[in-house]
C-alpha cells in the first residue's frame, strides 16, 4: 500500500525539505518505518528507543487520530493520507 | 451553540451600539451577543506574536475586560510580530505597551496588566479572573499550567501555537473536548522558546483564535471543540483533524 505522509514544518529539515513523502506499508507502523528508512534522521524525532511513537507526536490517518483507532497497528490502504502533528508552542 | 453561562450580559449605550453596528448585523450574534461580549472577560497569555492580534481583535470586538499576562520589556526582536509592542516603548514593560495600544483603539476596554508570565504560582488566580482563556505562550510549562487550571475551573481555553509558516488551533472545553494533556501527554523535549516565524503567520492564527473566543462568548457557530486546525501557509494547506479525549488523561479524567 502506498500512503502519502504530510511532513510538518519542524521536521522537514530531516526530509530534504519535502513537504509530503510517499511511504509503503499495510499499517501505520509499517508506513512510519518506511518513512524512517527513507529519512533515518527522522527516527529519533518520531520514536523512542523502543521504536514506539513519542507521546508528543500525534499521527492522524485521514483526519482521525490513530490513538483512538488501533494505534500504530491501524490498517492503511492505497491513497490514504497520514498527517504527523508534533507538539509546537510558538506564541 | 449555547453562550457561556459564566457571562452576565451588559446593556449597550448608544456609542457602543454605533461602534459595533456592523457586527451586530451578524444574524446569530445581534445585540444580545454584543451584550455578552461586553460582559465577558478573557485572559491572554502572553500578548506576543499570537496574543497581540488576539487582544487587538477582542478589543475591537468589544469584549469588556482583558487580563494580559506577559513578563519582560519590549526588545527589537519583538517588533516583527508582536503588534502591540511599539518602537517608542523599547526597554519598557511589554504589558504597558500592549495596554496603551489597546486603549487607543478602545478606551472603554477594562484592562488588567500582569507583568509576569503564567506559571504554577499564578495560573489559578489568573484563570479565576476570567470567563475564557487564550493560550498563546511560547513554552510548554506555561501552557500546561494554564491547561490544568482551565480544566480544574471548568473554563474554556483557546489553544493556539505556531512554528515557521505552520500553526495549530483548537478550542478546549473541559469535560467536552480533549485537553492539552490529552493531545500531548509529555513535554516535548525538542521545543525551544525561540523559533522561526513571520508576523503575518501569528496575525493569521491570532485572528482565527479571536474569532473562536467571540463564538464561545456570544454562543454562535461551531468552535474547534474536539478538532485541531492545522494550517501550513507555505503550501496554503488547511486541515481540520478530529481529536479525542484520552480516557486516562491525568488532567481531565473524570471531568
Amino acid at each position: 500500500m502506498a500512503v502519502t505522509v504530510r511532513i510538518p514544518t519542524p521536521l522537514r529539515k530531516f526530509t530534504d525539505d519535502n513537504e509530503t513523502v510517499s511511504a509503503e506499508g499495510g499499517t501505520v507502523q509499517e508506513a512510519i518505518v518506511s518513512l524512517q528508512s527513507q529519512y533515518p534522521a527522522l527516527k529519533e524525532r518520531l520514536c523512542d528507543d523502543s521504536g514506539n511513537l513519542r507521546k508528543f507526536v500525534n499521527v492522524f490517518l485521514n483526519d482521525e487520530d490513530i490513538r483512538f483507532q488501533d494505534g500504530p497497528a491501524t490498517a492503511v490502504k492505497d491513497g490514504d493520507e497520514l498527517s504527523i502533528i508534533p507538539a509546537i508552542a510558538g506564541g | 451553540m449555547n453562550p457561556l453561562r459564566s457571562v452576565t450580559p451588559q446593556p449597550l449605550n448608544d456609542e457602543e451600539r454605533a461602534t459595533y453596528e456592523w457586527q451586530i448585523w451578524v444574524d446569530d450574534h445581534r445585540e444580545e451577543g454584543q451584550e455578552r461580549l461586553k460582559g465577558a472577560s478573557v485572559l491572554i497569555s502572553r500578548v506576543g506574536g499570537l496574543g497581540s492580534p488576539v487582544a487587538y481583535e477582542l478589543a475591537a470586538a468589544g469584549v469588556g475586560r482583558l487580563v494580559l499576562a506577559h513578563g519582560g520589556n519590549v526588545k527589537h526582536s519583538d517588533l516583527n510580530r508582536q503588534l502591540l509592542m511599539t518602537h517608542d516603548w523599547l526597554g519598557k514593560p511589554r504589558v504597558e505597551s500592549a495596554a496603551r495600544r489597546l486603549k487607543e483603539l478602545n478606551p472603554r476596554l477594562d484592562i488588567v496588566t500582569v507583568p509576569h508570565n503564567v506559571g504554577d504560582d499564578n495560573a489559578a488566580e489568573l484563570v479565576s479572573m476570567v470567563d475564557v482563556v487564550v493560550d498563546a505562550a511560547p513554552l510548554f510549562d506555561e501552557r500546561f499550567a494554564m491547561n490544568r487550571e482551565a480544566v480544574r475551573q471548568g473554563k474554556p481555553m483557546v489553544e493556539a501555537a505556531m512554528y515557521d509558516l505552520e500553526a495549530h488551533l483548537t478550542t478546549i472545553v473541559p469535560g467536552v473536548s480533549p485537553c492539552l494533556a490529552c493531545l500531548y501527554p509529555e513535554d516535548p523535549e525538542h521545543w525551544r522558546r525561540q523559533f522561526p516565524v513571520f508576523g503575518a503567520v501569528s496575525g493569521t492564527i491570532g485572528c482565527i483564535a479571536a474569532m473562536e473566543v467571540i463564538k464561545l462568548i456570544s454562543g454562535f457557530g461551531e468552535p474547534l471543540t474536539g478538532r485541531l486546525l492545522n494550517i501550513d501557509l507555505r503550501r496554503m494547506d488547511f486541515k481540520v483533524l478530529r481529536t479525542m479525549r484520552n480516557p486516562d488523561c491525568p488532567v481531565c479524567k473524570g471531568v
